[in-house]
């Protein structure tokens, strides 16, 4: 069974520099035999936001049909999520939000109807990745996203130590990561070192 | 003539009349009952989309988006006191607030790039800027990641950000009627705001 890592790139500007950074990451597994990439461009992926009714606690699915019938199988069945956002405001993207709060139907399932929210073979054994991206070169400007991001891994089944971030600050228009002295090498690494662990977690 | 004291509470709940609701309710009636025109903004009433990310604003200081924003930041703007409220979902802003705020980026440009204020700092000192939210976690960590948030936000606008009324263990209490000392702290808050700002006190020296 192959190796499946799930993709989604949240910024509402298409090919900018979070997706870039996405994209180089994702560049060492793309066309590897053993492993599927999926990559989702949520501007195309109709995510509406969570709309708070906590219907989800009792009837475990949301109400909302929308774009997250599907993504929220795709979650489920993938060894990795990688979730690229940018920076807006201190914190991420308000599309990225939107997303997150969604997964709000696996908090339900996991800590109200205390049920299963991945099969037990993936149990424990996801991986996370966060990549963003930041305007500001300020080392504090991420801070606000990381507490999201966390609450975002751990409902949908990823533990702490299978977390991992790629953060760059400093570029803002459009293409500047591609000017930047390390990124591109720090994420190819941040991929390949991401397939070693899958392979090596999947054999066991 | 004395000018009216504005005080624009912004709802930013996809849920109506909840608890995050209540708590705006009782900072504007409190603001109301010292003298205060108050109004209400529910964000899910309002069209709007979120921020492009296009940066066109960098050069024109303008954003290209025409929907209910501009007009809602301009009454913004003209207020004297600013209430932010939002529920904490997945330990940040709800989507409704966040879209709202990332949107401000055009005036961030306004200040930072083209270095045009939009309030002088006389006036900035007695604009007063509050935050209220309410959580279902009792975590004490539960309102961390809205301060920087708010923090930029009131910059943006030139107004001082002046406190934090924020109700946690919403589940713990069976929703906010149950904590009965949070909602008179907000009616308090928002007396002593609009009393401070008649007294033309800035919140913070």
């Amino acid at each position: 069974m192959g190796i499946r890592v799930l993709a989604i790139a949240t910024s509402p500007r298409r090919h900018g520099n979070s997706e870039q950074l996405l994209d180089w990451v994702l560049s060492p597994m793309v066309g590897e035999s053993d492993t599927i990439v999926q990559k989702i461009e949520l501007a195309d992926a109709d995510i509406n936001p969570c709309r708070g009714c906590n219907a989800c606690e009792k009837l475990n699915r949301c109400v909302i049909r929308d774009g997250m019938d599907i993504l929220h199988d795709q979650i489920i069945e993938a060894d990795a999520i990688i979730l690229a956002a940018p920076i807006y405001c201190m914190s991420i993207c308000a599309q990225a939000k939107a997303l997150v709060d969604r997964a709000q139907v696996f908090r339900s399932r996991k800590y109200v109807l205390k049920l299963p929210v991945v099969p037990p073979e993936r149990r424990g054994k996801r991986f996370g990745l966060f990549i963003s991206t930041a305007g500001q070169d300020w080392d504090y400007v991420f801070d606000a996203a990381i507490p999201v991001i966390k609450c975002f891994f751990h409902v949908i089944e990823v533990k702490n130590k299978d977390m991992s971030y790629l953060m760059i600050n400093g570029v803002d228009e459009k293409g500047a990561v591609q000017q930047h002295p390390t990124a591109k090498e720090e994420a190819i690494k941040t991929g390949q070192n991401m397939l070693i662990l899958l392979r090596e977690r999947l054999t066991q | 003539m004395s000018r009216k004291t504005v005080v624009i509470g912004v709802m930013g709940s996809p849920r109506r009349h909840g608890n995050t609701e209540q708590l705006l309710d009782a900072f504007l009636d409190g603001a109301g009952e010292a003298g205060g025109t108050i109004e209400k903004i529910v964000l899910s009433k309002l069209t709007y989309s979120s921020c492009r990310g296009c940066n066109v604003c960098h050069k024109t200081g303008v954003c290209i988006l025409e929907d209910d924003i501009s007009e809602t930041f301009s009454r913004l703007l003209d207020a004297d006191c600013i209430v932010i409220s939002s529920p904490i979902y997945t330990m940040g802003i709800t989507t409704e607030l966040k879209g709202f705020i990332d949107r401000a980026h055009y005036l961030w440009v306004r200040h930072l790039l083209h270095k045009s204020d939009p309030l002088p700092p006389d006036k900035k000192r007695l604009h007063r800027g509050y935050f209220l939210s309410t959580a279902g976690m009792n975590r004490d960590d539960v309102f961390i990641t809205p301060i920087p948030m708010m923090q930029a936000f009131f910059n943006i606008f030139g107004f001082s950000y002046c406190e934090n009324i924020l109700a946690k263990d919403m589940d713990g209490y069976g929703g906010i009627t149950g904590n009965p000392e949070i909602i008179q702290l907000a009616h308090q808050t928002g007396k002593d705001a609009v009393e401070g700002i008649l007294a033309k006190k800035p919140c913070k020296s």
